[in-house]
């Protein structure tokens, strides 16, 4: 008998005007210890699906089907189902200890004592790899990590004893290292409990390491089935064909080499910039030169500093130690956004909250303008109030030929933020930024809220614009598919600091320092034979040396004793920069001139 | 967190100080004297006034003030010259505060009662006839509720007596009146906050991992949804707790609002001072715990009081 048997599956919403089909006549089947995976965009339906199968819609969905049974048995929440959900940070009550949370979970469960509860909930962390688990348990959501915190949520499904759990992308908030440990773990936990599991993702990569038979799904259908080989090597439907391509960057080969930028032309520097915050997402001793028009990706898991950098270099964030040049002169501490002013724009993570939902994006586009016209007027020192009929047309000019070149069309101005989609929202965001014509954009991991396709789209655009208007760019991103294929340069940032800088290209064929190969290890491709080699990194713990040493020491299969006592320098080879002791004097043997290095791992 | 509630008390003490001076200074400058009624002759009042030291400089009398209130002497009543400050707020308070909690105990319990049945009921015409019930209710000023309250159950029907507080019947209709407009707010900011916390994720977590609809809403999601509440809980309930003039004139109860309005009437130097800092003092002690019962709710706030310093 199937663990999970669904058969002809509908959900209609109940609107004002009438029903809507969501999903339609959808048929699923897991057997008994096996893992399958669900896949499509975002809005094909999928979350729904989910839900309908739990039972836990609202009341304005109608739900219709032949059969849903679990083991032959309904669905019910919390006894023979469960399910996980995106998002480690919202599913856990913020204002709950993790202990209490899972404790009433066991408790609904198997109605035990108090103290049976406790014991079972720090073997249930235990099984999920929490080490210490009886401290985590005092402890609040806010006070973990994002993978930590998943595996909480796992260890409160589990606590269900299910025997089945949905996975509604669990690893989509994660960045890579943090995704390969909680999809290794998903697999062992499978394997041990003789749970099955349907995990939902728009990633082909994770469905690729992870399942052995693959629905594809489709606005509301499924539009193919078959085992994971069948789905991958040979997929018949176009749609198939093209999330595949989609995850495998077929559509957009980096645009040709560009023509060396060279050093002379460096528009914005930072050199030994420092800035600490109480939790650990500061920089140290942090150093970064961004060309004209070329485009620099930083990337590093989440925690480590990339933001906080970008943040300072657009003048958000004051740093406490170190020095910013813009084309070779100091620029003023206090004085960053009158001197820079408008140079630098920021387009943002979360384009859900980074865009006012009560202005147009017209009302939106205008206020860039008018805060540009009143720095250019400031500047300038006439303080002359320009004449504002001349103001608004130059003005309305400009919003057109920017929603243009952002593939928005022209009625898009009038409306508000909430009638687009996230991929829209986006386009938004950087139409904002691009309207006053700067010289640098950072984008702040700004394709990681958004699912596979409109990232694709996104990031085309973001090519096409930048090869057309010239500006440079600094990409911030912890997916390391996405900044192989956008970036001239790429910075790989451990624990605040650069560990490895160089061309793109060089720096992801043959990685020289532990970090980068651990980050590119732990990319899942969409290939089921490659990525189910993925690897797991060491969970940061003790290990890590406190304040003296190579931060990255605790983690690092190649450490040595130097690496605990004290900081690697940054050593240079033909503009690579990379900072581990595997490439100092001592270790690689004294160096004639014309020396080459390559990679000591 | 000790530091925190420490430093919120020396601004407290600061604060206090700033409103004694004020109040001190301006109730100086009302035109008058204390001694002016009851057709006594101008040279009795100037012999009076040169008794009470009312004809040296105004800042020496701030500071004897200042140096009585350090030795916890709050004067004596201009008016009624045998019985202290103090006295008359031991014996007032009791009043007003039996009242205001009562009206408070009954506000919180029938607003987030009522808050929570309409945030979590599916049928329309409960939530329609709760939001109908609270629209109705606050906007009734209570000085026209306590009216129509007494014409109606006290007049006619003779079901509840209309004055003074001396059996338990005597405090249903002024407390009645007093917490109309709060239960209304209250179970109106209930349901909004509760409405936003049952749509987050971790209340279909909750649901997911097994757990029944009331006690997801009771042990989950109330606890979040209660701190906007309890924001308007603290500040409101200060109010109460220091006395209506208005229900307290008309239902003739013999609390702290009647004195203040009695003491500005007369001119009553020292019970307007004396009546002022203890309202004072009652504000800022209940904000206090207001916060304090935040932080007890939300770790986070907790956190941040805890790491701010001394």
């Amino acid at each position: 008998m199937s663990v999970l048997d669904v058969q002809n599956l509908s959900v209609k919403y109940l609107t004002e005007n009438g029903a809507s089909d969501v999903i339609n006549n959808i048929s699923l089947r897991v057997e008994q210890g096996e893992i399958v995976g669900l896949v499509g965009e975002s809005g094909s339906g999928k979350s729904t699906a989910m839900k309908a199968v739990m039972g836990l819609l609202g009341e304005d969905a109608a739900v219709s089907s032949d059969r849903i049974t679990v083991c032959g048995h309904r669905p019910v929440p919390g006894q023979n189902a469960a399910m996980i959900f995106q998002d480690s940070l919202s599913c856990l009550n913020p204002s709950v200890k993790i202990g209490r949370q899972l404790k009433e979970t066991v408790r609904i469960r198997r109605k035990c004592s108090r103290k049976e509860a406790l014991e079972r909930s720090e073997e249930l962390l235990d099984l999920v790899g929490i080490r210490n688990p009886s401290i985590r348990m005092r402890q609040y959501p806010f006070e973990l990590s994002g993978g930590m915190r998943q595996r909480v949520v796992l260890a409160t499904a589990l606590a269900c004893e299910p025997e089945l759990i949905i996975a509604d992308e669990p690893t989509t908030a994660l960045d890579a290292v943090v995704q390969a440990q909680i999809l290794l773990l998903l697999k062992r936990v499978v394997k041990e409990t003789k749970t099955s599991l349907l995990l939902v993702s728009h990633d082909m990569g994770v469905i690729a390491a992870m399942c052995s038979r693959v629905y594809v799904m489709h606005q509301g259908r499924i539009v193919e089935s078959g085992t994971a080989e069948d789905i991958f090597y040979a997929p018949m439907e176009e749609y198939t064909k093209r999330l595949l391509k989609d995850a495998r960057g077929g559509r957009l080969e980096r645009m040709q080499e560009r023509k060396d930028v060279g050093r002379e032309n460096i528009i914005l520097k930072m050199e030994h910039v420092t800035k600490s915050f109480e939790a650990n997402e500061g920089v140290r001793d942090f150093s970064m030169e961004i060309r004209k028009g070329e485009v620099f990706a930083l990337v590093g898991e989440s925690g480590s500093g990339k933001t906080t950098a970008a943040r300072i270099l657009a003048g958000i964030q004051r740093e406490d130690e170190g020095t910013l040049y813009y084309r070779g002169q100091i620029i003023d501490r206090r004085q960053r956004m009158d001197s820079l002013g408008g140079r630098v724009q920021m387009v943002f993570q979360d384009p859900y909250t980074s865009l006012n939902p009560c202005l147009t994006v017209r009302r939106m586009l205008e206020e860039a303008l008018e805060a540009a016209a009143r720095r250019t007027a400031a500047k300038s020192g006439t303080g002359r109030k320009a004449d504002r009929k001349e103001m608004r047309k130059t003005a309305s000019e400009k919003i057109r030929k920017i929603l243009e070149l952002t593939g928005l069309s022209q009625e898009d101005a009038d409306r508000c933020p909430w009638d687009f989609s996230g991929g829209q929202r986006q386009r938004i965001g950087i139409a904002r930024a691009l309207i006053v014509e700067p010289e640098l954009l950072v984008c702040d991991e700004a394709l990681s809220s958004l699912d596979a396709s409109s990232r694709e789209k996104i990031l085309e655009l973001i090519l096409r614009i930048q090869k057309k208007v010239g500006f440079a760019c600094l990409f911030i991103s912890h997916d390391m598919n996405v900044v192989k294929r956008i970036s001239d340069r790429v910075g790989v940032m451990y624990g605040g600091h650069i560990v490895e800088a160089g061309k793109t290209k060089s720096v992801c064929s043959d990685p020289w320092h532990p970090y980068t190969k651990q980050l590119m290890e732990a990319v899942p491709e969409a290939d089921p034979i490659r990525s189910a080699k993925i690897k797991a990194v060491r969970e940061k713990g003790g290990a890590d040396s406190g304040g003296s040493g190579c931060p990255f020491a605790g983690r690092c299969g190649y450490a040595m004793e130097c690496c605990t006592e004290k900081e690697p320098e940054d050593y240079i080879f033909e503009g690579r920069k990379v900072s581990c002791f595997l490439y100092s004097e001592e270790h690689s043997g004294r160096r004639s001139r014309g020396y080459k290095m390559s990679s000591q791992i | 967190m000790l530091g925190y509630t420490c430093k919120r008390i020396l601004t407290g003490i600061f604060s206090l100080f700033v409103l004694i001076t004020v109040t001190f200074f301006l109730v100086r400058l009302i035109p008058g004297s204390p001694f002016q009624q009851g057709g006594v002759s101008d040279q009795v009042v100037e012999a009076i006034e040169q008794e009470y030291g009312l004809h040296d400089p105004v800042f020496i009398q701030y500071i004897s003030y200042i140096v009585n209130l350090l030795h916890g002497d709050l004067g004596i009543s201009y008016q009624d010259p045998a019985t202290r400050v103090t006295d008359i707020i031991a014996r007032a308070w009791p009043v007003t505060a039996s009242v205001g909690i009562t009206a408070l105990a009954v506000s919180v319990f029938l607003g987030t009662g009522a808050g929570i049945v309409k945030a979590v009921s599916r049928r329309r015409c409960v939530k329609e006839m709760i939001s109908a019930a609270g629209m109705l209710s606050a906007g009734i000023p209570s000085f026209a509720a306590a009216i129509l309250l007494l014409l109606v159950f006290s007049v006619k029907l003779k079901w509840l007596p209309a004055s003074g507080l001396l059996s338990p019947a005597h405090y249903i209709l002024p407390v009645t009146a007093l917490s109309l407009y709060p239960s209304a707010m209250i179970a109106r900011l209930t349901a909004n906050a509760l409405d936003g916390e049952l749509k987050k994720e971790y209340v279909l977590f909750a649901r997911a991992k097994g757990m029944g609809k009331w006690r997801t809403v009771l042990t989950h999601a109330l606890k979040n949804a209660y701190l906007p509440v309890l924001n308007y809980v603290g500040p409101s309930s200060a109010a109460l707790l220091t006395g209506s003039f208005v229900i307290e004139s008309i239902f003739t109860i013999p609390g702290l609002g009647r004195e203040f309005v009695g003491s500005i009437t007369n001119r009553d130097y020292t019970l307007i001072l004396g009546l002022t800092i203890f309202m004072g003092a009652v504000v800022i002690f209940v904000n206090l715990l207001t916060d304090l019962l935040c932080a007890w709710l939300d770790p986070q706030t907790r956190r941040a009081y805890r790491e701010e310093k001394m």
